[in-house]
């Protein structure tokens, strides 16, 4: 291998190096001192005696202090090496545009902003198919979308527009970008930053959505807790989500949120800031948000759309959690395109009956942003809250769970209310009854009623479209939003794919390999038919399917017919294992009929045309469902009764539930 | 006398720098031979490459116009491809100093001495210029400077031709007088503060004139030309432990500029960063100091 002149060959030895360098490295032309102006005014004594300061060639020093010509080029050259800061070119680059090079101002490579390790980890779980990504990018699906720069463009196109209307408060977007920032420079001085996750436990109040808009500023990612959420949950989702911070009540409704989330063992979480009566140890959320030091006036950077900016769970909030990362490719690209597609505008007030902790609520927000809309809001659900709100507010478009609509129907809110501002209701988060769709249809008949299939892993998926009338709204979720492809698979699984879909499970393996197919399509899990116009309708949940003895069969339609039944509030038909047949059907109802029995439920749908094999062969009463934030029966929460080892497995369990 | 007994020293002076003015020069000087020989250290003499040398002509030409300077683009103000107007000029000059009086003439390459080290130029084209008098010594590690054309690019032509001298600049412009208010109030002066290395410092006396110029030049080059930039990459790269910050020391976007430097040369780049200049005031504001100010003062005159 070809090498230069050794060390041996010139005679040098590392001695030598350290016995002249400084002297060689000083007379060198490296670090130059002129005294006076002595060459312009001709003062040839004063060059000479200065001649040294002037810096040296290298036959100069060597002439000086005796080593050879080579010798001295050597150890300077070593020198150099030793003392040069190869990272100045940095400087270099810090310049432009104008500014001028700040001492204090500038920050060194080695001091420059890193992801820390979980940070980092949840950005390598944003993966994506490459070519995937790049037909994505190419159709503009995912572009520079940020949070920030939605608001940023709303304060600049519509600063005095109403943003935030909470309670006949109006805070226009000007004062909400504000209010976002300060806290953003506020968490910023409590050491939070860019990476890092903020778990959020709030109502849907104001400063739901600036804690949302400055953890996106900062680049940072939110989480969400339901208000529900326990310690229990607090721990395995804090835990799970390596959050640094939770931003939470003092007092949820009797339960201290912020002492609960204090008393947690977990190492990652630094802070835990509240709202509400000051409690020892958290930090006062309006004392972030009143600081001086605004992430603007700090220069923090903005984030860019590749960024992760949220983790929400779907399950599993007590054991094996299931993470969903998104950033605002998957996230707002979704929305951005969604807005025209729902026919929402800078004029609409938009309205969300589930709270923000739930990605369908924060779908309402985001595509309030970036049209630049008003977000009308409603702490926690109550039908006669929700009536009197859209009312109150003037709300044009409605973001609700079925069962939000069923409850202000049965109430008769509709008929009680003026609700006439509404243009829009979309309904997702369960299955949409028929007949209760056209109920809402006909109480808003200036409304269009629509369903939206998504999930947390895809948002907005498929939805009807405002000028697709009740008969297609009423009975389908309607068509893909615009980047997103949804198939139905031999089973009849749903299966999407699109520039919505999150990359994966953050930190879950094993979810990830059950929810992908093998050609990269997600397993959404619900069953799903087509139309003639391609609106797809959603049956049912694969897990829900009965097989009774080789017998296949979706128990939606039973659970319809049984909730129309008058004895009856609300039902759900889950699969009970049975030794016999594999599986048989367990009907669980909340019944308003304290003597309805299952002999009398089976008559009744016989009556409609049941299948005797489709029969519920057990029925258990209970007191409540438990549900979804958007209100859907969690089925998975229903304990089944103990198996019956007869011949006769049919079985009432009113009695005794 | 000169080397061609024929030529009238006085009208070949003038004639030679006509031509220079004429191709474009903004200043043009002759520098005395004798002070640059005793000024020069040994082997960057003159004669070290020009035995009969007789004369050193020094020729300055406009550095960065009026929007190079002003403009957001930053390699504008870097950009290292000016001095090759003055080269042009002298290399015509050193043509038509042998055309016209047959006296042998060349262009002084502007050159480093590749023996001497890389920081080490054959020739110290600054040197001739401010012995020629069309630059003083400023306290921005010494970059030329001129009351009317602030800041200029040099070239030299040697001669064997015997041309009067002309005498270095009786004042220095250097520092000007907000630099001295500035210096008095903060104690440096805009060159000294916005220098991206800080390498620049110095002092100026109760008179406001030069005191002391202290210049790291170490910091400036390499800042700007990073000649010890590449093997030390290098080294860094291969005692890296593992393969991702090897990749790190190697690609990262910044040490990118390197590599493009030495393949496919980013010229703008090469020069010096010449911040010190941008906030200069007799490098931006001098009466003649860009094409927008010449053009004026042109039409006013
Ligand atoms: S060229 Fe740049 S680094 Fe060098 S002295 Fe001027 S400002 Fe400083
Ligand atoms: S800014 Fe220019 S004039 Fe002022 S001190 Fe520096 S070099 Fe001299």
């Amino acid at each position: 291998m070809a090498r230069g002149l050794s060390r041996q060959q010139i005679g040098v030895t590392v001695a030598m190096i350290d016995s002249y360098g400084d002297l060689i490295f000083q007379m060198s032309h490296n670090h130059q001192i002129r005294r006076g102006d002595p060459i312009r005014e001709m003062d040839f004594t004063a060059i000479e005696a200065r001649r040294d300061e002037l810096g040296m060639s290298d036959g100069q020093i060597a002439e000086r202090i005796g080593l050879s010509e080579m010798q001295v080029m050597y150890i300077r050259t070593m020198m150099e090496r030793r003392r040069f800061h190869t990272n100045y070119f940095q400087r270099l680059l810090d310049l432009g545009g104008g500014k001028r090079f700040r001492q204090e101002r500038f920050t060194a490579h080695e001091d420059r902003f890193q992801y820390h390790d979980d940070a980092f980890a949840l950005r390598e779980a944003m993966t994506f198919d490459p070519g995937r990504a790049r037909h994505y990018a190419e159709q503009g699906w995912w572009a520079d979308d940020t949070l920030s720069g939605w608001l940023a463009r709303n304060v600049a196109e519509r600063p005095d527009a109403p943003a935030v209307i909470f309670d006949e408060v109006v805070m226009d977007y000007i004062s909400l970008a504000a209010r976002v920032d300060r806290l953003a420079g506020g968490l910023h001085g409590l050491g939070l930053g860019a990476g890092d996750v903020i778990a959020v436990q709030l109502p849907n109040l104001p400063d739901y959505l600036v804690s949302y808009l400055a953890i996106a500023r900062l680049g940072a990612v939110m989480t969400t807790l339901y208000m529900p959420h326990r310690a229990r949950e607090f721990e395995t989702l804090l835990g799970h989500s390596r959050a640094r911070s939770v931003i939470c009540l003092s007092d949820a409704g009797g339960f201290p949120a912020a002492q609960t989330a204090l008393d947690l063992d977990l190492d990652k979480l630094q802070s835990v800031i509240t709202i509400g009566a000051a409690v020892p140890g958290a930090v006062p959320f309006e004392d972030l948000a009143a600081g001086a030091a605004s992430a603007d006036k700090l220069g923090l950077p903005r984030p860019v759309a590749a960024d992760p900016f949220l983790l929400l769970y779907t399950s599993g909030t007590t054991a094996s959690p299931k993470a969903v990362p998104h950033n605002s490719h998957t996230m707002l690209g979704n929305a951005r395109l969604g807005a025209a597609e729902h026919g929402l505008s800078a004029d609409d007030v938009i309205l969300s009956a589930p709270p923000f902790g739930h990605l369908f609520a924060l779908y309402s927000f985001h595509l309030a942003l970036y049209v630049g809309a008003a977000n009308l809001l409603l702490p926690a659900f109550t039908p006669p809250g929700l009536a009197s709100t859209i009312e109150a507010g003037r709300a044009t478009a409605l973001f609700a769970a079925p069962a939000h609509m069923a409850a202000c129907l049965d109430m008769g809110l509709f008929d009680k209310h003026d609700c006439s501002s509404l243009t829009l209701a979309i309904l997702s988060g369960s299955a949409v009854p028929d007949d209760m769709a056209r109920a809402v249809d006909s109480k808003l008949p200036d409304c269009a009623i629509n369903q939206l299939w998504g999930m947390t892993e895809t948002q907005g998926g498929l939805y009807c479209r405002p000028g697709d009338g009740i008969e297609t709204a009423a009975t389908t979720a309607g068509r893909p939003a615009p980047g997103a492809e949804a198939r139905i698979s031999d089973d009849g699984e749903l299966q999407v794919r699109g520039s919505m879909l999150f990359p994966g499970y953050f930190d879950n393996p094993a979810a990830n390999a059950a929810a992908f197919t093998e050609d990269g399509w997600f397993r959404s899990g619900d069953l799903a038919s087509l139309d003639d116009q391609d609106n797809i309708a959603i049956t049912g949940r694969i897990k829900d399917i009965i097989n009774r003895g080789g017998v296949k069969y979706n128990p939606r339609e039973i659970e319809d017919l049984l909730d129309n039944h008058p004895g009856v509030v609300q039902s759900a038909i889950v699969p009970m294992p049975d030794k016999v047949l594999g599986e048989r059907a367990c009907c669980f109802a909340v019944a308003s009929d304290p003597d309805i029995d299952l002999d009398g439920l089976c008559q009744y749908l016989l009556g409609h045309g049941i299948a005797k094999t489709k029969l519920p062969e057990r029925l258990v009463l209970v007191a409540e469902m438990p549900l979804t934030p958007t209100r859907k029966i969690i089925k998975g929460r229903l304990s089944l009764p103990e198996p019956i080892h007869s011949q006769d497995p049919k079985r009432d369990e009113t009695k005794n539930a | 006398m000169t080397g061609n007994n024929s030529v009238d020293a006085k009208e070949a002076k003038q004639a030679i720098l006509d031509y220079c003015l004429r191709k474009g020069a903004l200043a043009v000087g002759v520098a005395d031979v004798d002070a640059l020989e005793r000024i020069a250290p040994a082997g960057h003499r003159p004669s070290d490459i020009m035995p009969k040398v007789k004369s050193v002509i020094s020729i300055g030409v406009g550095g960065q116009t009026q929007g190079a300077w002003s403009v957001p683009a930053k390699a504008m103000g870097y950009f290292g491809s000016t001095e090759s107007r003055a080269y042009t000029i002298a290399y015509g000059a050193a043509f038509f100093i042998e055309g016209r009086y047959q006296t042998p003439a060349i262009y002084c390459p502007p050159d480093m001495d590749n023996e001497k080290g890389p920081r080490v130029p054959l020739q110290s084209l600054k040197l001739h210029a401010e012995v020629a008098g069309i630059g003083a010594r400023s306290l921005a590690g010494d970059i030329l400077l001129h009351p009317d054309f602030g800041y200029m690019y040099f070239a030299s032509i040697f001669t064997e031709l015997a041309l009067a001298p002309d005498q270095p600049m009786a004042e220095n412009p250097c520092p000007a007088p907000s630099c001295v208010s500035m210096y008095r109030s903060i104690g440096r002066t805009p060159c000294q503060k916005f220098c991206p290395v800080q390498c620049l410092s110095g002092h100026i006396d109760e008179d406001g004139r030069q005191a002391e110029m202290h210049y790291d030049m170490a910091a400036c080059a390499e800042m700007s030309q990073q000649y010890e930039a590449v093997p030390a990459v290098l080294a860094k790269a291969m005692a890296a432990e593992d393969t991702q910050s090897r990749e790190d020391a190697l690609f990262d976007p910044d040490n990118k500029m390197l590599w493009y430097k030495m393949s496919v040369g980013s010229g703008g780049l090469l020069a010096q960063c010449f911040e010190c200049m941008r906030v200069c005031p007799i490098a931006t504001q001098s009466p003649l100091a860009d094409p927008i100010r010449r053009a004026k003062a042109k039409s006013e005159a």
